[in-house]
């Protein structure tokens, strides 16, 4: 089988998971959630498979160009929603939490999307790309978590505030979101920030060079510092600290995609 | 000076800076940083000279935005402090809790009645406590015994660890920024010595080699160098995009490549149209002359353009340094008289301009091109990196400490009253609530269930 049927499948095993997800939502079946899940966790394996495929075949990481990193941070995202799931039991954010990774999935097998594995140029072999990108990506699919959740906080609470009754709590919502910040923003720092500059240090010859996409990482950092100071030392929960988890989410997938189209850099190399 | 004080103590100077920090920053990517003058003058029109003003044309090395960062470093140090005292008394000389009720009003909180008297209860607590690696400190009253019993005090330093690893990042940019040089070294041949800057010893090029793919694009860049001390080699090092050469506090990185067009050294192919019979190949570099056949015709390459186009003004020019479309200007002589001239292509043989007085009867064909290729070395001494590194391990290490080993704490006031003891205990664990509710829930239970 080639690595483009089983990305394939992954996806629709995804699109099958978020039915199931949507037919809980509605019918208030916690079983179709459970089912949804399984296939959620199914399409992660066959998605799995189809990324170490595509690994041997193009023998470099498969995040070189958009249609792989694509690929990989939905499948980050699933990942960081399955270690999520196991921990609090967050059936229904399962069903918005599809719609993004299912969005991505399909941008990465859209026709627009070159597909093909090119050789890395010369900045790019190193095991660094490996350290680099993976560990950014997997800080980010936690943000991506947290922005799931900030935004079902919103309409919670805005369900709430009319007497109606929710089927997670918005504070339960709430603390999830805080908790998965908490969890992501240290490996985003270990892989966006720490392991960008060391990378940096040894390719450019220079840690830090206020590149449009370095920038974009630190003001992505800044702004989730923000929400710790302000939820840790001023106590701010709720709507406010949702709509930075929600702003910081924007500022991350800025940088890790509208700076390569919309701005030139240093690191507009990578995607070609 | 209190009120100055009370100003850079205050969180929200904090959260104020944050946000400004995270806009001028905003605005730098959406200015494009460190252009010529001319450009912006293209881009901005009117506004440029504003822009130039406001220094927003270099914003992250502009006065403003380097005072803004001062300002945070000194904001977080201030903060820091204060807090700082609070936690190490927390630590080393906590109080010990002696209201029952301030007990009860803790996140997690119990009190229950035990069949065993007040020794006794203490003991089996402390060993429960024990076997969880808790830290332990009590007093005693006559009839009571107030606990408090901690572990993973670390963790309440994490966010200090934190900021001390940014001040010490901070630091190192500074000292990048005022020590810190970048130099580029061009080897125009294989076997040049250079002198490195600011350094007591030399490089020599032995080598530099382009791979490529099978596609043709660039695989890698290899230069080979020698380290001269005094003129005798020290040490010799193929360096490649990411594998920097280092020495004396000097690293050497491969930062560029290249072809010596102007020397480019050619082989043309002569033949006359009239003449089937005769051919001739002519190697001539650039600026060479070269007769050919018998009549003292002579052909000469006044020029070679490795990326021929015409520009806007129909102009021969080069669009890149790459040998994507080769070509070379070629004269033709007969004695002194120049009889045509004109442009001939590698990849396009059939396709020659060229054109002079009169028709000739030669077909001329660029049948191949070289030139010797330079390496460009940048030379960087960067006196901050090691401070980066040192910042970046306290940054991490502090975020371990803040985010995955939360301190735990447990406060109790165990009472006798006729033979049987009240234990009153609660605890907190900021951020890791869950599991410190099921560790409490175990003690809770073990302590009832024993004897």
């Amino acid at each position: 089988m080639s690595e483009s049927t089983l990305f394939l499948i992954a996806f629709v095993l995804y699109i099958v998971s978020a039915v199931f997800y949507f037919s809980c939502l509605f019918s208030k079946k916690e079983n179709l959630a459970k089912i949804g899940y399984f296939f959620a966790f199914l399409g992660l394996i066959v998605h799995t498979l189809a990324l170490i495929m595509r690994t041997v075949e193009s023998g470099h990481a498969p995040f070189t160009n958009m249609y792989e990193s694509l690929s990989l941070f939905a499948w980050a995202s699933i990942l960081a929603y399955v270690i999520i799931e196991i921990t609090f039991k967050i059936r229904n954010a399962g069903a918005y939490f599809m719609l993004i990774v299912i969005a991505l999935m399909a941008l990465a097998s859209s026709p627009l999307m070159p597909k093909e594995a090119m050789p890395l140029v010369p900045a790019l072999q190193s095991y660094w790309l490996w350290l680099h990108v993976s560990v950014t990506l997997l800080g980010e699919a936690f943000f991506a978590v947290a922005f799931i959740t900030s935004i079902m906080y919103l309409a919670a609470d805005t369900k709430e505030k009319k007497g109606k009754k929710t089927g997670l709590s918005s504070a339960k919502l709430d603390s999830i979101s805080y908790r998965s910040i908490a969890i992501g923003f240290p490996i985003f720092t270990l892989g966006g920030l720490v392991f960008g500059m060391i990378w940096a240090s040894k390719a450019w010859g220079s840690y830090w060079s206020w590149d449009p996409k370095e920038v974009w990482s630190l003001i992505t950092w800044l702004v989730f510092a923000l929400y710790l100071h302000t939820r840790i030392v001023m106590g701010w929960k709720g709507r406010r600290a949702a709509i930075i988890a929600i702003l910081g989410f924007l500022a991350a997938l800025f940088t890790y995609f509208g700076v390569n189209y919309l701005l030139a850099g240093l690191h507009s190399y990578a995607y070609a | 000076m209190k009120a100055l004080w009370r100003f850079f103590t205050s969180v929200k100077l904090v959260i104020v800076l944050l946000i400004i920090i995270i806009l001028t920053s905003i605005l730098g990517t959406l200015i494009p940083q460190q252009r010529s003058p001319q450009e912006y003058a293209v881009h901005c029109g009117s506004l440029a000279n504003l822009f130039q003003r406001l220094q927003l044309t270099r914003l992250y090395h502009s006065f403003w935005y380097i005072a803004l960062l001062f300002l945070f470093a000194l904001n977080i140090i201030i903060c820091t402090l204060t807090r700082l005292n609070p936690k190490l008394k927390k630590t080393f000389h906590p109080r010990l809790e002696s209201e029952t009720k301030s007990i009860l009003s803790l996140k997690i909180s119990e009190r229950f009645r035990k069949n065993s008297n007040l020794s006794e209860t203490k003991n089996e607590f402390e060993k429960q406590l024990h076997f969880r690696h808790y830290r332990r400190r009590e007093k005693q009253d006559e009839n009571r015994v107030y606990l408090l019993a901690q572990k993973r005090t670390l963790g309440w330093f994490g966010s200090d660890l934190v900021h001390l690893g940014l001040l010490i990042i901070l630091a190192g940019g500074i000292t990048s920024g005022l020590g810190g040089f970048k130099k580029d070294l061009v080897f125009s041949s294989e076997g040049q010595i250079l002198q490195a800057p600011q350094a007591k010893f030399k490089l020599r090029l032995d080598k530099f080699e382009t791979e490529n793919y099978p596609n043709g694009s660039v695989k890698d860049w290899i230069s080979t160098l020698t380290v001269l001390e005094e003129d005798k080699p020290r040490l010799t090092k193929a360096i490649e995009v990411n594998h920097p050469l280092s020495h004396k506090g000097l690293i050497f990185y491969q930062s560029g490549y290249g072809w010596n067009w102007e020397n480019a050294s050619l082989e043309i192919a002569v033949k006359k149209k009239d003449d089937p019979a005769f051919s001739q190949e002519l190697k001539l570099r650039v600026g060479e002359k070269k007769a050919f056949g018998d009549g003292g015709a002579k052909i000469s390459v006044s020029q070679f353009l490795p990326d021929f186009i015409l520009n806007e003004k129909n102009e021969a020019t080069t669009r890149s340094l790459q040998p994507h479309n080769p070509a070379a200007f070629i004269e033709g002589w007969q004695g002194e008289e120049k009889i045509f001239s004109g442009w001939i292509f590698a990849k396009y043989p059939d396709y020659a301009l060229l054109h002079g007085a009169k028709e000739t009867n030669l077909s001329l064909e660029l049948k191949s091109y070289e030139a010797s290729q330079y390496s460009v070395i940048q030379a960087v001494r960067d006196p901050g990196v090691n401070l980066i590194w040192v910042g970046c391990a306290l940054l991490m290490a502090g975020f371990f400490l803040a985010f995955y080993w939360p301190t735990r704490e447990i406060k109790a006031i165990l009472e006798e009253t006729q033979g049987k003891t009240e234990v009153i205990f609660g605890g907190i664990s900021a951020k890791s609530q869950e599991a410190f509710q099921a560790e409490f829930n175990e003690i809770m239970t073990s302590l009832r269930r024993s004897k």
